[in-house]
C-alpha cells in the first residue's frame, strides 16, 4: 500500500490510520503497530523539518514481509540527508547535559530491524524493516 | 487522540497518543506546573520523540529547583523507549501493572 501525504505534522493522524488499515488489510503483527508508528513517524517529521519548502509530497509505501513489514518514506527534490549516519545521542550522565531532542535517530536504530537510505535524483529514499523477534 | 488534564488527587493524566502534533498542548500544560509531580500514564498508548523533549523540557525546570517528575503506571512499549533514551536515569518510573 502507498500513499502521498502533505509537507505538515497535521498529516500524522492520517499516517497512523493508513499504517493502522494496512496492519489489519495485510494481518500484520499488532504489537509491531506501535514501533513501526514511532519509526514512521520520526522519519516523516524529520522529512518536513529538513525540507519544508519542498514542492511535492512524501510518499509512504508500506509492504508485508514474513513476520512483519517494509516501510519506505521517500521524499523529492531535497538534499541528501542520511538518517544511518546520524551522530549518537547524548543518553547518559546529568540531566544538566543532555539535550531536549535528539533522540528520534537514536531511538529508531534501537527499534528497527534493518534502515537503509538512498539518494539519487535529488530523491531521497529510507526504507526499514520490522519483524516479529 | 490526546487528552492532558489534572487528575482528582493534583496528577497530571495523560491519555491517548502524544506525537509531534500534540506536544504543544502538552508542553503549555506542563509549563505551568510550579512543583514536583506525578504523571499517571495508565491510558498514554504512544510517544515520539517530540513527547519526550516535552518531558526532558519539565524535567530540567522543575530539577533545577530540586523536584522532578514522578511517572508512574507506564506501559511496556513507552518504558522501553524510555530505557532506550536513559530517561530511567533522570525521571522515577514505576512500570504499570502488565
Amino acid at each position: 500500500m502507498r500513499q502521498h501525504f502533505p509537507r505538515s505534522i497535521e498529516s500524522l493522524d492520517p499516517i497512523f490510520a493508513f499504517t493502522e488499515a494496512f496492519f489489519e488489510a495485510k494481518d500484520v503483527d499488532e504489537s509491531l503497530l506501535r514501533t513501526v508508528s514511532f519509526a514512521i513517524e520520526e522519519l516523516f517529521t524529520n522529512m518536513v523539518k529538513y525540507n519544508a519548502a519542498g514542492p511535492e509530497e512524501i510518499l509512504l509505501e508500506l509492504t508485508p514481509i514474513a513476520g512483519g513489514v517494509e516501510v519506505s518514506l521517500v521524499d523529492f527534490d531535497t538534499e541528501p540527508f542520511d538518517p544511518t549516519q546520524s551522530r549518537a545521542a547524548k543518553v547518559d550522565g546529568p540531566i544538566e547535559d543532555r539535550p531536549v531532542g535528539g533522540l528520534g535517530l537514536h531511538l529508531i536504530k534501537k527499534m528497527v530491524d534493518s534502515l537503509r537510505y538512498e539518494y539519487a535524483d535529488r530523491r531521497s529514499t529510507v526504507t526499514f524493516t520490522r519483524t516479529v523477534n | 487522540m490526546f487528552d492532558i488534564q489534572q487528575g482528582d488527587a493534583g496528577e497530571v493524566v495523560l491519555a491517548g497518543r502524544l506525537d509531534a502534533a500534540q506536544c504543544e498542548k502538552a508542553q503549555q500544560f506542563f509549563d505551568k506546573l510550579p512543583a514536583p509531580h506525578v504523571v499517571d500514564m495508565a491510558a498514554l498508548d504512544y510517544i515520539s520523540s517530540a513527547g519526550l523533549g516535552v518531558l526532558m523540557k519539565t524535567q530540567k525546570r522543575l530539577m533545577a529547583n530540586g523536584g522532578g517528575l514522578r511517572l508512574i503506571n507506564v506501559n511496556h512499549h513507552i518504558r522501553d523507549i524510555f530505557r532506550f533514551s536513559g530517561f530511567d536515569q533522570i525521571f522515577e518510573i514505576v512500570p504499570a501493572a502488565d
